[in-house]
């Protein structure tokens, strides 16, 4: 009932708003989009494409519901996943003290909206010294146009614990519909999570998604989230180093053309001592479309001895791109050490000479160099196969002349 | 802290004393009335009191921004007094005819204008609370064929230049305070460059605020014909009071083809106390336009006085080949506020811009960097560099960075840098080892950091910059 509360003391962003100064999302306030309905007809075989061989556990989520028929359970013993559904009642303690905690409502239109049509999820917990060697692969499918899903993610790292979460989104179809997707993430003491988000909904699609990480005691964080789809996509991560020694690295690329947005907003809060992070992000930008980056780094006062570092890196393809890049510093501690640094140019000449002068045509040299550019952000995914796939996916968006 | 270095920071200010002039002070409050007797004090043509009138009828549309990262009290626009000029008896022929009173106050200020204009060879337009007193050198630029006078005698004087260039840069209805300067401003400077004149001399003027209660509106305009020249400096001082006063200038510069502006602040005024009592509001609109091929603009900035410094002096690049440069040192301390920066719009080809910028903060006070670099589709091949670093110098201070990238073309090249550090313990203990006190060693460090910068002043400017620098900082590290 908060989250009603809280949409409807909000309006719906404009560029008005600093947060979404870039980012018009006009197109999406005109269209009417009732919440998808529940019938699935998918089989397996219709998610081939984009099964990871590695992933033991897997949840699919069709239009935001949970597909029973289309998840496997391996490994329940030593790990609770499920879908919010069925989990509600077993471990109603820990999901009530956690779930909507992380992500706040209060500033952000959409969270509240995917709050209060919260109707299912998967939740993860991962108990305390347990190491889950696979990873746990989300599949959020989208078939039906034209209506909004409402995913939501919940995971919990006990003390010492390790996990890797793949959280995936993809389209059947080529048709518009609306994603708004939230995550939320808490890590324990010494916990480590490594969380990769594969954006790659219907071109027509919008997506809306916030994810927000609590980092206890010397915990880590480790996200790569690539986005590749959708017509207007924005992405909200918000990182909270809320105790001393934690460590975050975040990796991410946006690859988008014809008339697509993607906008990445990333906060993070170091609030105790000795926290580290590095950041970077990419963006390789082609026909008319347009990326918007903004990276905030808030230290707080006390939380010394910080190291925190942050890259922004944008290529531009065509005479058309546009980027607009704002990464952002609040310091209010002495001793620490906080850089960041941005770049937007188009390739090299040079390099393209040099490969030309080993034979390649200049095109495919600009293509190489293009894959390049995008593939040290993929590098980072530890899962061979989704690897692989993004890989793929990157080498056909660049690939004109290869 | 050792007594030594406590003493150092809580000096108090030099130069905070009040000259009693009998002050022609204008009613508190801004309405039509006020601004048409600004106007008709000044004996001016009809052409100027419209441009007030359109820019105070935007100005009532507009609401205070509050986007920027400083905090003060809300200003009551109507509780300041808008017009405020020394009584003049009649005109001056020469130095002597100077109100002694006045001349003393330069004398304590230590810049006896003769002596300084002499030594540096420097023309100085003083203006001591809005009105020009006199202006020195300007035979010797008349030679040339330069125009340096205050505004008001260039509306009289040279009008067909005022009103061609007047508002250009910056538009009546740009900014809420560049909107009210617009409406009310009495005095300023006005330079013009012929046709390839190298301006044979640096340029300055010294702005002084007097007077309890009346805010400063100056107003600067500087055009550069086509491969004119000139170097132009600002510095200021002002008494201390404990109202906090508020100065909302507007400084617009012009460069035709090949023409080259430099222009040069330091900025000392009166920041509070070390409670953050008192202190200046600079709230300040400076923007150039490079509007011809080749053209070049370029900021130097040492920002350390001010309760609040809030300003951007900016380039708008619209000729080919134009380059725009801003350098930047803002120190703040106690409870000083400072968001500062600049915008660079790269609209013509080739066009080029370099942003350096230092932030040091002690005390408790915030220091943010505010950049804009902006690549139009028709900038072919613009480039851009920026680097802002700060030193945090005590853990109750603040640096914040906030630079905007937006490119629109593939063939510009952007380049972002920023830094945040402190001066190292080890740095310290490097200094002590060769019998240098702590001091020194954060005066030389200082130096070292903001060198970039300090480079771009002309000679005098740069060693004033040094020496206040390490007034306003030796011993906030201990």
């Amino acid at each position: 009932m908060q989250a009603f509360d809280h949409v409807s003391a909000q309006h719906l962003p404009t560029r008005r708003d600093e947060e979404w100064r870039f980012t018009d999302i006009s197109p999406l306030t005109q269209l009417v989009y009732r919440p998808a309905h529940s019938q699935c007809e998918l089989r397996l075989s219709d998610l081939t494409p984009w099964l990871l061989q590695e992933a033991k556990n897997r949840l699919v989520f069709v239009d935001g519901h949970y597909a029973e028929h289309l998840s496997v359970i391996e490994d329940s013993s030593h790990l609770i996943i499920g879908n919010l559904q069925v989990l509600a009642t077993s471990h109603a303690t820990a999901l009530e003290s956690q779930l909507g905690r992380h992500a706040s409502c209060e500033h952000n239109v959409f969270t509240a909206l995917n709050t209060a049509f919260l109707n299912d999820g998967a939740i993860i917990i991962v108990p305390k010294h347990t190491v889950v060697a696979e990873p746990i692969h989300l599949l959020f499918v989208a078939t039906q146009s034209e209506v909004t899903n409402y995913p939501r993610c919940l995971l919990l790292g006990e003390t010492g614990s390790q996990v890797t979460l793949i959280e995936d989104y993809v389209s059947l179809s080529q048709a518009p519909y609306i994603t708004n997707s939230v995550t939320e993430i808490s890590l324990n003491a010494n916990a480590h999570a490594k969380h990769i988000r594969i954006q790659r909904d219907s071109m027509q699609a919008f997506h809306l998604a916030s994810c927000a990480a609590l980092l206890a005691h010397a915990s880590r964080y480790q996200a790569v989230s690539v986005s590749l789809g959708a017509q207007i996509s924005r992405y909200n991560l918000d990182v909270r180093l809320a105790d001393e020694a934690a460590e975050c690295a975040i990796d991410g690329l946006a690859l988008i053309g014809d008339r697509q947005l993607a906008d990445t907003h990333t906060c993070i809060d170091h609030s105790k001592a000795n926290g580290v992070s590095r950041q970077q992000h990419k963006c390789i930008v082609d026909d008319s479309a347009h990326a918007v980056f903004n990276g905030k780094i808030i230290v707080h006062p006390h939380a010394q001895r910080t190291n925190s570092s942050q890259s922004s890196r944008n290529l531009l393809l065509s005479k058309t791109a546009q980027v607009d890049t704002k990464p952002q510093l609040e310091i209010f501690a002495d001793d620490v050490k906080c850089a960041h640094g941005a770049t937007v140019g188009q390739l090299d000449e040079e390099e393209i000479f040099y490969l030309q002068s080993r034979g390649l045509s200049a095109a495919t040299a600009r293509d190489l160099l293009t894959y390049a550019f995008g593939a040290e952000i993929i590098d980072r995914i530890p899962v061979t196969s989704l690897k692989q796939q993004l890989e793929q996916a990157v080498l056909s968006r660049t690939r004109r002349h290869l | 802290m050792s007594a030594v270095l406590h003493n150092l920071v809580n000096q108090p200010y030099k130069h905070g004393f009040v000259t009693d002039i009998e002050a022609d002070v204008a009613p508190k409050g801004l309405n039509e009335d006020i601004i048409r007797l600004i106007s008709a004090k000044k004996n001016e043509p009809e052409w100027l009191l419209s441009f007030r009138l359109k820019a105070y009828h935007h100005w009532l549309t507009m609401t205070e921004p509050h986007w920027q990262n400083v905090h003060y009290p809300k200003i009551d626009f109507q509780d300041i007094s808008y017009y405020s000029a020394p009584k003049t008896k009649k005109k001056l022929a020469s130095m002597d005819e100077v109100d002694p009173e006045l001349l003393r106050t330069f004398e304590k200020l230590g810049v006896p204008m003769h002596e300084r204009a002499a030594l540096a060879g420097v023309a100085v337009d003083v203006i001591f609370d809005s009105v020009s007193v006199t202006t020195t050198y300007k035979q010797k630029l008349a030679e040339v064929g330069i125009i340096f006078c205050s505004i008001s005698e260039a509306v009289h004087n040279h009008p067909e230049l005022v009103q061609k260039y007047l508002g250009t840069v910056v538009p009546v209805g740009d900014n809420y305070f560049a909107a009210l300067n617009s409406a009310v401003f009495t005095d300023g400077s006005f330079c013009y460059i012929p046709k390839g004149v190298k301006c044979p001399m640096d340029l300055s003027t010294y702005f002084r605020i007097n007077t309890e209660g009346s805010g400063q509106f100056e107003r600067t305009l500087i055009i550069a014909e086509e491969g004119a020249s000139v170097s132009y400096l600002e510095g200021c001082t002002a008494p201390r009071f404990d109202t906090n006063q508020l100065h909302a200038a507007v400084v617009e510069l012009i460069a035709l083809d090949d023409a080259d502006i430099k222009y040069s602040t330091v900025q000392n005024w009166y920041a509070g106390d070390e409670n953050g009592v008192g202190g200046i509001y600079n709230f300040v609109t400076k923007r150039g336009l490079a509007k011809g091929k080749n053209s070049r603009i370029s900021w130097t900035q040492v920002e350390t006085g001010s309760a609040i410094t809030w300003k951007y002096p900016s380039c708008i690049l619209r000729g080919d080949n134009s380059v725009g440069e801003f350098y930047s040192v803002a120190v703040t301390n106690h409870y000083q506020q400072a968001d500062t920066g600049t915008k660079m719009i790269h609209l013509g080809k080739n066009t080029r811009s370099t942003i350096v910028s230092k932030g040091i903060s002690a005390g408790h006070s915030n220091s943010s960097y505010r950049g804009l670099v902006r690549i139009a589709p028709t900038a072919d091949g613009a480039r851009n560099y920026s680097q802002c670093d700060s030193m945090l110098i005590g853990d109750q201070c603040g640096a914040h960075t906030f630079p905007y990238i937006q490119v629109s073309n593939n063939g510009a090249t952007v380049e972002h840098e920023a830094s945040t550090s402190k001066i190292g313990e080890d740095q310290l203990f490097y200094f002590a080892q060769r019998g240098i006190g702590a001091e020194e060693a954060v005066s030389m460090i200082i130096n070292g950091f903001c060198k970039d910068v300090f480079q771009q002043l002309p000679m005098e400017f740069a060693v004033e910059a040094t020496k206040l620098l390490s007034f306003k900082l030796e011993g906030s590290v201990g």
